[in-house]
């Protein structure tokens, strides 16, 4: 990589300059391009965020999708009679509810404020996940049905028992990937069953098997064994999807609060079928919360 | 040297395959999460230029983001890896031992010497994935509980991974 030096001195004293120059270069170039490479990657990863992560699954899955699906599939097969021991749990449980309400019925209802009208606000898809991981501090889920299936985006998943497990974020036309409960961007809103005062449900990425309840109101009656259900609040989720059992609770430091570590009721290191729930009233709830009269409110000084 | 270069594409493809496919599909725990691509990158030949390194690197991060949907965190961690291996080599067993070339193993450096290398080189690449991956001091604990189940359990599948591709291979050229 040296250059032959003229005789004239004025191009000589140039020439000698450009050979250190690519001297520097040769000696230095791994540096340079492992600091470049560095730079870009770090400044892709440190600019991404949950939704860039799915999307970046999503492509994935498209391609390499097939051979997620035939592994699932060898795993689905021995996990079949857990599985069908916990439908049948199921039907079991529904067929109880539904006896119930028909005792119940009546020709017209106590509150008709909850008659609902025209389209039901939910409607479920079942899926069956493909790829699933406990072990980073971001967790996916991907499940094999996508946008040809009717599976959006926000949509809810729930476990095959009917517990909380995560909410779609990315869709293609034959997957979904869903941002799971047991990653440490998750928010959902939580509280005791029965009660009033809720807290924000978050994974601290250290135990699978646990997610915590913070900032619920010390005012709220909760003991070891109360089951946390969701609020309702979130756009996700409908009302009392359960999450959890209560491990603990205790007082932060400044006495006002609960922070409560919670057992997840999903089994998330053997996710099967699931259930995808879309919440049909989502975009008309967005587009009130959008309209020009709540923006000019929220800008008010 | 066609014969060796297709033993390496095909490491990195069975590294690359399990890795997708089998670990980062293992429910065993949130302290389980072994990288085992590095294997590629720490058994790649001692002869090999430091740029055909990080160009390895790169090439081996960038497909463990696209199959993990990571975003550049592996990228920038198996550049790292690629770029510190010369470095700990040199460290570890000296340049003139290294200059002679072959293929990092437990015949080229012994038992001991392999294990030591393996463990720098993986423990240093899941040091920084975890600290990149967390952001932050406030599970500490968690993070290094994680990162020395994981470094166990990679330099374990890393010294496997060397017996079984050195075992038909010159180890010394």
């Amino acid at each position: 990589m040296r250059a032959l030096c003229p005789h004239s001195r004025h191009n000589r004293l140039n020439c000698q300059t450009l050979n250190k120059l690519l001297e520097f270069i040769r000696s230095t170039y791994v540096v340079l391009l492992f600091v470049v490479i560095e730079a870009l990657a770090l400044h892709y990863y440190a600019n991404s965020s949950p939704y860039t992560q799915a999307r970046l699954l999503a492509q994935s899955t498209r391609v390499a999708g097939g051979v997620h699906g035939l592994f699932s599939g060898v795993k689905h097969f021995f996990g079949l009679g857990r599985e069908n021991r916990q439908l049948m749990a199921r039907v079991a449980e529904l067929e109880s509810e539904l006896a119930a309400w028909r005792r119940t019925a009546s020709p017209l209802p106590a509150d008709s404020t909850q008659v609902v009208i025209g389209e039901r606000q939910f409607r479920m898809t079942p899926a069956t996940v493909v790829s699933n991981s406990i072990n980073k501090l971001r967790n996916f889920i991907v499940f094999d049905r996508g946008r040809r299936d009717g599976v959006e985006r926000d949509m809810a998943v729930l476990s095959s028992t009917g517990a909380m497990v995560g909410y779609v974020v990315e869709v293609s036309e034959r997957y979904a990937v869903a941002i799971s409960i047991l990653n440490t961007a998750f928010r959902a809103s939580g509280k005791v069953r029965g009660d009033t005062y809720s807290g924000s449900i978050l994974w601290e990425g250290t135990d699978a098997r646990t997610v915590t309840m913070t900032e619920l109101a010390k005012y709220a009656r909760i003991e070891p064994g109360d089951t946390v259900v969701s609020t309702g609040f979130s756009q996700y989720f409908p009302a009392d999807i359960p999450i959890g059992t209560v491990v603990r609770a205790d007082l932060n430091e400044a006495q006002t609060a609960y922070t409560v570590q919670v057992r997840l009721m999903a089994h998330m290191s053997g996710l099967g079928p699931v259930i995808l729930v879309k919440n049909n009233d989502l975009p008309e709830v967005r587009s009130l919360l959008e309209s020009e009269r709540v923006e000019e409110l929220k800008n008010r000084p | 040297m066609m014969h060796r270069s297709f033993r390496f594409i095909l490491l990195f493809v069975v590294t690359q395959l399990l890795q997708a496919y089998l670990f980062n599909n293992l429910t065993i725990g949130a302290w389980f999460n072994p990288l085992v691509y590095v294997s590629f990158l720490a058994l790649l030949p001692l002869e090999m230029p430091r740029g055909v390194l990080l160009v390895n690197g790169l090439a081996t991060g960038l497909v463990a983001d696209w199959f993990m949907g990571t975003a550049g965190l592996n990228t920038c961690v198996a550049v790292f890896a690629a770029f510190t291996r010369p470095f700990l080599l040199d460290l570890l067993f000296g340049k003139e031992n290294i200059r002679d070339g072959g293929v990092p193993s437990p015949e080229r450096f012994g038992e001991g010497g392999f294990l030591r290398y393996a463990a720098s080189l993986v423990g240093l690449h899941h040091l920084l994935f975890f600290l990149l991956e967390a952001l932050s001091w406030a599970q500490i604990g968690q993070m290094l509980g994680r990162w020395l189940v994981s470094s166990l359990v990679c330099v374990g599948f890393t010294w496997l991974m060397a017996r079984v591709f050195t075992s038909k291979l010159t180890v010394r050229v």
